[in-house]
């Protein structure tokens, strides 16, 4: 157990040295949500209400946990790309603790990411600072695991090459279908539905609750949590599976 | 002692045998190149033996341990470095021999003395503190060749090390890989004919999953008649209908 915990932890600091040393990581998670942050609030306020930064703010956060999943899945796909895991599964380390490794490392930098756009938002409408920012913290690290997950799944499945066009289809689905960018009241039945079936628009909302203390977190966070435990689940599978077929 | 021992070893894939009853026997200290054209059922080999993969029958034995019964074993006894350059690219040369190290078991002193190792092997000394995707081809070949000793193996195997390196860095892996000869086993895959000839204690010559040959490069010209290991594999693999 202990040896399994101190192998996880070697790897977990590796995984994120690759991700921090690279400049598009950096580029993609942090800097580009933080710009349209800032612009879209200047621009957009008090237009429609999704740009208050009561809700621009954990839309921000969790548009920008989107990202994880196509960094992740880059990881991995060049790790299996280069044989380097397939090195390391001749070392004494397990798939499992492969996987807690790409997925820890992913967790300093969301939360990082929901510590600095939540902070950028309570410095530019203080308003939303208070004891509920940290509840909102602790909440989009639980919808941070729901991108990691497609992360880890599309880095076993994918090459680096189809990875960023597979995991652009996580990014957009959670601009378009989350709501954060248009007001859904006038939306037809089927596409409202369909948002609230999905699990996109149901982490932003979690996340929007947890920092304006509604008490419907709950729901939203349990459908989120739903769809990361089946996706894990399936990684776990695919992983073990293409790490014994590379 | 017998370093590799396997036993009809087979591997199919879908139905298809890629490995087909393989019976070979390597010497402990050896260097044993085995040798084959794509598909020959090289790397499947060598992966059943890392217990990488299981074999779909037949047995094999590394130091007498079995590769399907006891791959814990096996796992402590090999390693592998293999025909891509398996490395950590963001991380220094320090740090990827750091990080397999500590992945691997070994303490803060034992990783020191590892990295003394690796470094007077392989004269990384001079680009420890480079990221290693930054280091040219033929020092990030050498990098991944070297991670393989991390592990201080009792059986090593290299999977087409000098894979696509310019002359120059060919020949400086040649030389570190002549320096291990009689310290540890050495497995050896290569489609340059050349390196067998220069590396190899005995050669073993593979197609379609089958071993068609195994011997001393001596007893490979005898029974052929040819001069050189090239034309030695030519006319074993084909039974001499491209030599002229």
């Amino acid at each position: 157990m202990r040896e399994s915990l101190s192998r996880i932890i070697t790897l977990t600091r590796r995984n994120m040295k690759e991700i921090i040393r690279d400049p598009l990581s950096l580029i993609f998670m942090i800097a580009l949500p933080l710009f349209m942050e800032i612009l879209f609030y200047y621009l957009f306020h008090g237009m429609t209400d999704q740009f208050d930064m009561k809700y621009l703010a954990p839309g921000i956060v969790v548009f920008s946990q989107s990202f994880l999943s196509l960094f992740t899945g880059l990881l991995i796909a060049l790790d299996r790309a280069s044989s380097f895991l397939t090195r390391l599964y001749v070392s004494k380390a397990r798939p499992y603790e492969f996987i807690t490794g790409y997925m820890i490392a992913m967790l300093p930098i969301t939360f990082v990411q929901s510590v600095l756009f939540f902070t950028v938002g309570g410095i530019i409408d203080p308003s939303i600072f208070g004891v509920n920012m940290i509840f909102a913290v602790l909440i989009s690290l639980v919808t941070s695991l729901l991108f990691i997950s497609f992360g880890v799944l599309f880095g076993s499945v994918c090459n680096e090459k189809s990875i960023g066009g597979v995991a652009s289809i996580v990014i957009m689905c959670q601009s378009v279908l989350s709501g954060m960018w248009f007001p859904v009241e006038g939306l037809s039945g089927g596409f409202m539905t369909l948002m609230k079936i999905l699990p996109f628009r149901n982490a932003s909302l979690a996340a929007q609750y947890a920092l304006n203390g509604d008490g419907g977190v709950l729901v939203p966070t349990l459908i989120v949590l739903g769809y990361t435990a089946v996706i894990f689940t399936v990684s776990v599978f695919v992983f073990g599976k293409k790490m014994k077929a590379d | 002692m017998t370093a590799i021992e396997t036993k009809a070893l087979r591997k199919e894939y879908n139905g298809v045998a890629a490995v087909r009853g393989l019976d070979l026997c390597i010497e402990e200290g050896e260097l044993y190149s085995l040798l084959g054209v794509n598909g020959a059922g090289k790397t499947t080999t060598v992966k059943m033996l890392c217990s990488l993969t299981a074999p779909t029958s037949g047995e094999a034995y590394i130091l007498g341990h079995s590769v399907t019964a006891e791959r814990g074993k096996v796992k402590e006894l090999v390693d592998i470095s293999m025909q891509e350059t398996a490395v950590a690219r963001k991380l220094t040369v320090e740090e990827n021999i750091e990080f397999y190290a500590k992945l691997n078991g070994q303490s803060k002193e034992e990783t020191e003395e590892t990295k003394k190792y690796i470094y007077s092997v392989f004269g990384l000394e001079k680009e420890a503190k480079k990221q290693a995707g930054k280091l040219s081809g033929g020092w990030q070949r050498k990098l991944s060749i070297a991670l393989a000793l991390v592990t201080k193996p009792k059986v090593l195997f290299l999977d087409e090390p000098t894979l696509g390196l310019d002359v120059i860095a060919r020949r400086e892996l040649w030389k570190t890989i002549s320096s291990l000869k009689g310290k540890m086993t050495v497995i050896l895959t290569t489609h340059y004919m050349e390196e067998a000839e220069a590396l190899s204690d005995r050669i073993g010559v593979m197609k379609d999953g089958e071993l068609l040959f195994s011997g001393t490069k001596e007893e490979m010209f005898e029974k052929t008649g040819k001069t050189g290991v090239e034309d030695a594999f030519i006319e074993i693999v084909t039974g001499g209908e491209l030599n002229a």
